[in-house]
């Protein structure tokens, strides 16, 4: 489709854009002319099949074993592994998506749902609603969440903004103090409710186990209404990621978009906490992964994060399930395990780099 | 003035691809900007010709940067109106307004990993639609906008590589990879070396003579304006001290107004003192 004519060396570099997936990706300092804006359409498909292969081979796992015939008609694989498989999914893609675009609006590397505070924020709506006794009903979970998600949202742009900028520290400081102020007043719930503390510790610790389909029904239209929208906006972070105003003069109505962006990330965020709980460090490990391997182009940043980050939830949650089998771990220690110190060595290296 | 416009009427004349450009391009209209219960620009009113090449001078503090930013619809002024091409700036979409303005800021941000070809890239998001891949059309207005200021062998490096004059630079490249008939230029020659602050103002006179341009530049050094710029709007106090043709402009009374420091005129340059 593109041929590196145009001037320049195109001996240089050029082909190593045609090399097939792993390597076509890898090479960050290939100027654009020789790469593709968006992703190659056999790349995504490759790893939507890797995905589809790891969702099928990690549904087999488990305590229950069954053949490849008996698979399709145990319930245990209908009603069980395939919704927490799906949901695992569909979580990691909506939390790597939501951590991509806040780092981009925030233009700031080390923010994800959870370290700016947004995933207890929603998880503190889930307590009420628990307390307030709608655990039966999805939905008013999910406005609950969603309400107090956005709500935290709302005070964190108020309180981190100084004019137009957002201070990275005060970013994070606010972040980590709504964590606090939001797991104090959790447990003050707690013991005010000391017979719903079970299913409270779950809002807050995560974890997948409960899976059912009506989850994975709730979950998947905002997951994808979600991830379409802020896939439209890839263009548009990209500009922003280099600063707001020169975003607006170069024809991004830059608050607009924010706001927008802002919104559907919450919604996604809230909905996925009000299936789950709260997971942390996936939002930030899989975009800084992509990063890596792409450069910060978000049209390819977003577009792979959305199958890592399935992949990469899903993998976790299978260790949780399968690793000190039959019992089981809280898969955000996982997830943590593997995001927190990447994210102390980012603190660390902080370059100020994307 | 008058020769000015004379001047200017000539110029539209000669703009034959761009018919409906009106001669006043530029306009603002008792402008007041406050900020922190301070007026930085109060009842401003100027007029810029289009294809006109200004020099904005004045003291640090006196409004340039506003200024720009004001016509650049970074800030909408509390009172007034700023037109760009006939139009309030605040009608234009943020799209419109940037297919008509390019902006050229005084700090270029390094804090992110984008190649200075993807930063010039940059320059077209305002004739790309959403989800739609860069065209043919586009490198090629990347790449001779990147020759055209000296970068395009600077096409591989990120902003940390670069250095500071070269960063402008490539800033400057994305703002012509625009293709507005404005640009708005907040001090382009503060990192640059003595050469290349020769060179880029030829450049940017380049611009100006045979791409028509509108320009305003934000410049410090006296005599570089009076040696390549052809008009000038000198801020005093958060309004205009003059404006008109830049030799008719620098008088010693003028600069010693505004500027507080001692000037003398021989053979065309301009010498400084203290009081």
């Amino acid at each position: 489709m593109l041929n590196g004519k145009l001037g320049g060396s195109p001996n240089l570099a050029l082909n190593i854009s045609h090399f097939p997936f792993p390597l076509g990706c890898m090479r960050p300092n290939l100027p654009i002319k020789y790469r593709r804006g968006v992703p190659r359409l056999y790349h995504l498909t490759l790893m939507a099949v890797l995905l589809l292969a790891a969702m099928l081979g990690c549904s087999v796992l488990g305590v229950v074993r069954f053949s490849w015939a008996e698979m399709w008609s145990s319930p245990i694989f209908l009603n069980l592994r395939l919704p927490r498989v799906i949901l695992a999914v569909l979580i990691g893609a909506a939390l790597s998506v939501c951590g991509a675009a806040y780092q981009s609006i925030f233009r700031n590397p080390l923010t994800d749902p959870y370290v700016l505070g947004i995933s207890s924020g929603a998880s503190l709506g889930a307590a009420v609603s628990i307390v307030l006794g709608l655990e039966a009903y999805m939905l008013g979970v999910g406005v609950c969440a969603l309400v107090t998600g956005l709500l935290t949202i709302l005070a964190i742009y108020r309180i981190a903004s100084i004019g137009n900028r957002m201070h990275t520290t005060t970013l994070l400081l606010t972040g980590v103090c709504i964590t606090f102020l939001i797991s104090a007043v959790i447990s003050f719930l707690m013991v005010l409710n000391q017979d719903k503390m079970e299913s409270i510790i779950f809002w807050t610790m995560g974890s997948l186990a409960s899976a059912t389909w009506s989850d994975v029904a709730f979950v998947a239209p905002v997951v994808l209404i979600g991830v379409a929208v802020v896939l439209y906006y890839c263009r548009d972070l990209n500009l922003m990621l280099v600063g707001s105003e020169t975003a607006q003069s170069l024809g991004v109505e830059v608050e607009k978009v924010k706001r927008i962006l802002l919104l559907v990330t919450t919604v996604m965020v809230a909905f996925c906490v009000s299936a789950c709980g709260v997971i942390g460090f996936v939002g930030l490990v899989v975009p800084h992964c992509m990063r890596l391997l792409c450069g910060p182009d978000n049209r390819k940043v977003i577009p792979y994060s959305i199958f890592v980050g399935g992949l990469f939830l899903l993998l976790c949650d299978t260790l949780a399930r399968t690793l000190l089998m039959p019992a089981e771990l809280p898969v955000g220690s996982l997830t943590a395990l593997v995001g927190a110190p990447l994210f102390v060595y980012l603190l660390y290296k902080n370059k100020k780099t994307f | 003035m008058n020769e000015e416009y004379k001047d200017c009427a000539s110029l539209s004349s000669r703009v034959t691809d761009d018919s409906s450009q009106e001669n006043v391009t530029i306009q603002l209209r008792d402008v007041t900007y406050r900020y922190d219960d301070r007026d930085i620009l109060s009842a401003f009113s100027a007029s810029i010709a289009a294809g006109s090449f200004y020099a904005v001078m004045g003291p640090n503090g006196c409004g340039k940067t506003t200024l720009l930013r004001l016509v650049a619809g970074l800030l909408h002024p509390q009172r007034g109106a700023v037109a760009v091409q006939g139009r309030d700036v605040r009608h234009y979409s943020a799209r419109e307004l940037a297919q008509r303005v390019a902006f050229v800021r005084q700090q270029p941000q390094t804090d992110f990993d984008f190649s200075a070809f993807e930063t010039v890239l940059m320059g077209r998001n305002p004739y790309q639609y959403r989800l739609q891949n860069e065209s043919q059309r586009d490198w090629e207005i990347v790449e001779r906008c990147m020759k055209q200021t000296n970068t395009w062998h600077l096409r591989f490096a990120k902003p940390g590589e670069m250095s500071g004059g070269e960063l402008q630079r490539v800033m400057l490249a994305r703002a012509l990879a625009q293709e507005t008939p404005i640009m708005l230029l907040d001090e382009p020659l503060a990192n640059l070396d003595i050469a290349h602050q020769f060179e880029m103002l030829q450049l940017l006179r380049d611009i100006n003579r045979e791409q028509h341009k509108t320009l305003l530049l934000v410049i410090h050094d006296l005599n570089m304006a009076l040696q390549y710029c052809d008009s000038l709007l000198l801020l005093h106090h958060g309004g205009i001290r003059y404006q008109g043709p830049i030799a008719e402009g620098l008088t010693s009374d003028n600069i010693e107004e505004v500027f507080g420091v001692r000037a003398s005129l021989s053979d065309g340059t301009i010498q400084l003192s203290s009081k």
